[in-house]
């Protein structure tokens, strides 16, 4: 199913989650909400549910305007981060649940819980209670349950935050085979940025209730279109270098030295900017254009990480070990096309 | 040291439960006593014979099985209306929103430290115009709905999370369906609790029942009972036997049910 | 608190949503408006209204006539006296006993069910009924006085005394207490399985005598339940009634001598026919019962503030 949101807005008393959020999501697509917590992704999704009406704007499931249509009319499956099992069912009832309100009968109920069942592979499971089961099979029955009256639409709010660190790896790829496999059309909220990267179709970036970028995963992280972007993507946080351009040339705060960079050819004489490189886009080069003192060096195997110091202003880049870098040497970098960027000091656009 | 100070706390407890029990274990044995037995001096510790001529004796000058059968109607009845009143309510007040939801339910908390003494003054007077006087429904009416046991359902229902109802309702869940179908099941630990006090209270009521019903057919056990002393030919043993049947149930709902009864003192105190 | 209050505005609600809660509330309501809310507000009026008349039925003015009527009756100030002290001694030696056998109970021993349940059961049953073996155990002739007279003890007139009612004070406080001394018990008994174990483990480990650890540790970490059982005891103290009632076969003391508030509106009502007077009485102990409960209120307050400092 396509959904189409259209300039959709919602305003508690004088404060606005979400503002103008348009965005088209394709049949089949699975698209990742991002944004820091607070940032609207959540009421966005509860818009999508239908648990919240929007105070502004429309939605559209295909042709059908559900912008006001109650929750249960719209067909549509939710997985809570905290699961929200009921405690006194077992796993086959829960599965069973959302069949038993649409008055499917009892047979039929039982037939597609258990054929949910083993896509999710819960199937082993049907006649324990949630208490009994871990975190990750909870999860799944949690996802077997939105799944079982095949909803237009499959929303996902947090679901892998109460998982530990091995077994949200293992969930995120499970939830993309089955999005896969049932071809539904998912809405996946989160505030992992590694997540969100790693399971999507598509991202859409959100701040304080606004889209900041709505792209293909690898797009936002190399080419963010503002500094929020190029800031919230990345690990270790890219690295941002205040300073002004003069004549073409990049003036580090706290440095006399001139960077000649092609990236500064079309910004004005006197803008203060940001600087913005990825630790993974140094290049040490004799004669490069960036001098740097090297500060601490960190062996983290095949590289190193160095935290160098430019100006006023502390970066870190991961260096080939061959290279060799000493705490407390000087040297001279150069940076590869791929990230690097220069946005605006103060509103933070991009600028080249 | 330790075990001298274990022995004092076992001593202490054995004799304080011995003073603790003593009313019981007098009241069962004299039940069982003959005349001479009941009355002798020294007193004798235990009946001759187990014989039930007591409580035969009893039941034969005072109605105690209509008594008895009236207390079990009223206690079933009145149980099971204010469960649902209570269940209904409480549910209101915890997932339902309508405004001033806050301020009445604050308003009805402040509500239940009205004594019951204070209020019976009017409903007195409210069963006479109603015209139900000296009946059933007298016993009933007003303990078909109570704030104390609404404000243990409802602390109970506020601790279900908001997901698990959003859950309900876009899986097509009314209400209705999710009160009965997630919220009451879930409930069932304090549900128990609220019914087993409200048992207790409605069984152990002695003061309304005085007020308003003044004929045999429709007495509970604790009104009954103390008709029956104070009227001519009862014997204290009888009266014993009496007092048994009146007391017995109630210590046997106990021993099955006492973790739920004194987790649900502890948590609310009880009504009255 | 103001995210909640603006959420309750927010979320989806359907057109029968919106009456929804009120038919809820319709069952609930309909006997909290006949029989509680209305006898209140009756209850206040009726006070107010003096100078009955027999021809008319009806009550001619309003004013303080019955509660001057109620004040200068000696009867009432009697039930008052006699409900004060028996407040005054049923809490404290209630509450003390309660600490002891609470801290007992609580300390993990075998047998520790059989104990509690022993200790529970007066809260379980009926306080007339029990309230029977007690009269008869209070008999001149009864097994208390014969186990006193084993001590060297004369037979003590409790139920009988002619003198001032001492004795029937006596019967009654002692019976009050053995019936109010479970829910004090278990009241403090989960006041003291809220204490975090490791405060008396480090006192321990200071080598703390137990005695020492009881009163400097557990009784002031127990200090706000103490405050509510004492308050909680105080207000259904003041109601004593049902326990008077077997003990002197229906009486209030042998010799009409043991007035209680709550007895005193019972004959106000019911012998005298005086709704006005029963009312103001009522009103009376209310105001006391008000004003306890507002203590306890302050206090919680204070406990909560100062548990979330620390």
């Amino acid at each position: 199913m396509r959904v189409v949101l259209d300039h959709v807005t919602k305003k508690f008393d004088d404060f606005t989650a979400v503002s103008e959020f348009s965005a088209t999501l394709e049949d089949g697509e699975l698209v990742c909400l991002l944004g820091p917590s607070g940032c609207g992704k959540s009421t966005l999704l509860n818009m999508l549910s239908g648990i919240l009406p929007p105070t502004g704007g429309q939605i559209f499931f295909d042709k059908d305007n559900v912008t006001n249509m109650p929750p249960e009319k719209r067909g549509v499956g939710l997985v809570f981060q905290n699961y929200a099992l009921y405690p006194h069912m077992t796993v086959l009832d829960n599965i069973c649940f959302p069949l038993e309100t649409q008055h499917v009968p009892k047979p039929e109920r039982i037939e597609r819980a258990n054929e949910i069942a083993k896509l999710v592979h819960v199937d082993t499971l049907m006649q324990r209670r949630p208490g009994e089961l871990s975190g990750g099979q909870q999860q799944r029955v949690a996802i077997a349950r939105a799944l079982v009256k095949n909803p237009r639409l499959l929303l996902l709010d947090e679901p892998l935050s109460n998982l530990d660190a091995r077994l949200r790896l293992e969930m995120r790829e499970e939830i993309r085979r089955i999005q896969q496999r049932t071809k539904v059309t998912a809405v996946f909220v989160t505030h992992d940025q590694e997540e969100a990267l790693a399971i999507s179709d598509r991202v859409i970036l959100m701040k304080a209730g606004v889209v900041q970028q709505n792209d293909l995963p690898q797009r936002l992280y190399d080419e963010p279109c503002n500094q929020f972007v190029a800031n919230f993507l990345g690990n270790p946080p890219i690295n941002n270098i205040p300073g002004t351009v003069h004549g073409h040339l990049f003036f580090a705060d706290g440095t006399d030295e001139g960077i000649s960079l092609p990236l500064f050819q079309n910004i004005a004489d006197g803008k203060r900017v940001n600087l913005s490189i990825r630790a993974e886009a140094f290049i040490p080069e004799e004669n490069g254009p960036i001098p740097a003192h090297v500060e601490r060096v960190f062996t983290m195997g095949k590289e190193e990480l160095a935290i160098m110091t430019l100006g006023d202003t502390e970066f870190r880049a991961y260096i080939d070990t061959e290279v060799g870098l000493v705490n407390g040497q000087n040297t001279r970098l150069n940076v590869r096309r791929r990230g690097v960027f220069v946005f605006d000091l103060e509103s933070g656009a991009k600028l080249a | 040291m330790r075990k001298l100070s274990r022995v004092f706390t076992y001593l202490f407890l054995t004799v304080t439960g011995i003073i603790m029990f003593f009313p019981f274990f007098w009241m069962f044995m004299s039940a069982f006593k003959t005349s001479a037995e009941v009355t002798a001096s020294p007193p004798v510790w235990l009946p001759s014979s187990f014989s039930l001529v007591n409580f035969q004796l009893a039941f034969q000058k005072a109605p105690f099985l209509r008594y008895f059968l009236n207390s079990i109607i009223v206690m079933v009845s009145s149980v099971t209306v204010t469960t649902v009143t209570s269940i209904l309510a409480a549910f209101a007040f915890s997932r339902l929103r309508f405004p001033g939801r806050q301020t009445l339910f604050t308003l009805l908390l402040s509500m239940m430290m009205l004594p019951f003494e204070m209020l019976i003054i009017t409903n007195y007077r409210t069963v006479i115009d109603l015209g139900i006087y000296d009946s059933m429904w007298a016993l009933v009416l007003p303990f078909t709905s109570s704030i104390f046991y609404t404000y243990i359902l409802k602390n109970f229902f506020d601790t279900v999370p908001d997901s698990l109802y959003w859950s309900a309702r876009i899986d097509g869940s009314s209400n209705w369906n999710y009160l009965w179908k997630v919220m009451v099941p879930m409930a069932r630990p304090s549900l128990t609790t609220v019914i087993l006090l409200n048992a207790l209270a409605s069984w152990n009521s002695f003061m309304w029942p005085m007020y308003v019903i003044a004929t045999d057919t429709y007495r509970t056990l604790p009104w009954g009972l103390q008709v029956f002393t104070t009227e001519a030919g009862s014997n204290p043993e009888q009266q014993m036997a009496a007092s048994t049947v009146v007391v017995l149930p109630m210590i046997i709902l106990f021993l099955f049910a006492r973790k739920y009864i004194v987790g649900g003192v502890a948590r609310g105190g009880l009504k009255g | 608190m103001k995210k909640q209050s603006a959420e309750n505005d927010v979320v989806y609600r359907s057109k029968f949503e919106v009456i929804e809660p009120y038919l809820y509330l319709l069952p609930f309501f309909l006997g909290v408006a006949v029989f509680t809310l209305y006898p209140v507000v009756n209850v206040v009026l009726m006070s107010f209204k003096q100078d009955y008349s027999m021809l008319t039925r009806g009550f001619s003015s309003w004013g303080l006539g019955n509660y001057v009527k109620t004040l200068n009756d000696p009867n009432f100030w009697q039930a008052i006296r006699n409900t004060l002290k028996y407040v005054l001694l049923v809490v404290p030696i209630s509450l003390a006993l309660s600490l002891v056998i609470a801290n007992f109970l609580n300390q993990k021993l075998k047998g520790s069910a059989i104990f509690q349940s022993i200790f529970f059961l007066p809260m379980v049953t009926s306080v007339t009924a029990v309230g029977l073996a007690w009269k008869f155990m209070f008999n001149n002739r009864g097994v208390i006085n014969y186990l006193l007279g084993l001590v060297g003890v004369k037979a003590i007139p409790w139920l009988r005394s002619a003198q001032g009612g001492a004795y029937n004070m006596t019967a009654l406080v002692i019976f009050g207490i053995w019936n109010i001394l479970p829910f004090t018990i278990i009241l403090l008994l989960s006041g003291l399985q809220n204490i975090d174990p490791q405060y008396r483990i480090a006192a321990k480990v200071d080598a703390a005598s137990s005695l020492r650890i009881f009163f400097r540790i557990t009784v002031p970490l127990l200090a706000p339940t103490i405050f509510l059982v004492c308050i909680v005891n105080t207000i259904s103290c003041f109601k004593v009634f049902s326990e008077l009632y077997p003990l002197f076969g229906g009486n209030p003391g042998s010799m009409g001598n043991l007035y209680t508030v709550v007895y005193y509106i019972r004959t106000s009502m019911m012998q005298y026919q005086d709704y006005g007077v029963a009312s103001a009485a009522a009103l009376i102990l209310f105001l006391f019962i008000f004003v306890f409960t507002m203590l306890q209120q302050g206090i919680r307050k204070i406990t909560a503030r100062r548990s979330v400092r620390t």
